[in-house]
């Protein structure tokens, strides 16, 4: 059982390390309207394309969509307010990124599965420590010298 | 220990097999719409023969909202008729709408002179605003709202005289 603890904590380790670096690479509050505008038209995906954001695409709905994320901003709407208006008709379907925390923990889990099961393979593939017998019986002894002799040539 | 070892193989591989069978066998955009059990969007909309009618002339009866375009190949075409029927079938009984889904109002009555024309409104839906309000991902698609103006149904993909039957049913209509 101890010899799960070092290769648990390093898969913890590693995923809040992880963790730690997406956190700090995460982008900070956006200043003005039209950034808020653009980041929100970035993570609703445009209805009537193949996995592209309403951000991306040249579609009448998508520009509609931009238009109306524009209105809402300028007339006082917060973020969340702007994807739940989207939410009420589309479902969340028309987020890219889920709105649960649940699915980003889901590559964590994988990275700390992973580099737990590494290092218990890599623990166990040691091989075994020598057993050396005890006492070694004279007739034994003579046979390592006789072997021994024989290889000195 | 060992068998338990070659247990984890099916483990981990049927549900991913079976995740990737059932995302793949359905349309991504076939999605369940927020707004059944919610009221209806409400709107005043010119039609395409030049006047406007408004969710208000529909007050207290049931309609469908039929989102269709002339491109929309063979779908549209195949549900032309189911829709047709329903409109004479069911008379004052039913308000069938049609809406225009990025079309010209020109496309659009090319399609009806070819396919014929039930006589049934169609709306011109400028900047795909009523698509959205609907949360439209692609014609055809209909919604079903029942006589107190709730949104009960919702249809992605063409109807079919049994499916029109079936979606009816649930806003009071041919029970």
């Amino acid at each position: 059982m101890k010899g799960w603890l070092p290769a648990v904590a390093l898969g913890a380790l590693l995923a809040l390390g992880a963790l730690v670096v997406i956190l700090a690479l995460r982008p900070g509050p956006l200043a003005t309207p039209e950034e808020r505008a653009d980041a929100l038209a970035a993570e609703l995906r445009c209805p009537d394309c193949q996995g592209l954001s309403v951000a991306d695409s040249p579609t009448q709905s998508a520009i509609e969509i931009r238009r109306q994320i524009n209105e809402l901003v300028v007339a006082g709407a917060s973020d969340g307010e702007v994807r739940a208006h989207f939410v009420a008709r589309y479902g969340e379907w028309i987020r890219l990124a889920p709105s649960s925390a649940a699915p980003w923990l889901i590559p964590f889990a994988f990275v700390a599965t992973a580099a737990t099961a590494l290092t218990i393979w890599l623990v166990r593939r040691r091989p075994p420590p020598l057993r050396v017998p005890a006492r070694i019986s004279p007739g034994e002894r003579a046979r390592i010298h006789a072997e021994a002799d024989a290889l000195d040539g | 220990m060992r068998h338990l070892r070659w247990l984890l193989i099916p483990i981990l591989v049927v549900p991913l097999g079976w995740l990737l069978f059932t995302g793949f066998g359905r349309d991504p955009r076939a999605i369940a719409s927020p707004l059944i059990g919610q009221a209806a969007p409400t709107w005043t909309i010119a039609t395409l023969d030049g006047a406007t009618l408004g969710t208000d002339e529909l007050s207290g009866r049931p309609y469908i909202v039929n989102f269709w375009a002339s491109w929309c190949i063979p779908a549209c075409v195949d549900e032309h008729p189911v829709l047709a029927s329903a409109h004479e079938t069911y008379g004052d009984d039913l308000v069938v709408v049609g809406v225009l889904y990025q079309d010209a109002p020109a496309d659009a009555e090319g399609f009806l002179a070819r396919y014929g024309d039930a006589g049934y409104d169609n709306l011109v839906d400028a900047g795909g605003r009523l698509a959205i309000e609907y949360g439209v991902t692609g014609p055809p698609e209909t919604f079903f709202v029942d006589a107190n103006g709730i949104v009960r149904d919702k249809q992605f993909g063409p109807l079919t005289d049994a499916l029109m039957a079936q979606r009816l049913a649930s806003i009071g209509v041919g029970r």
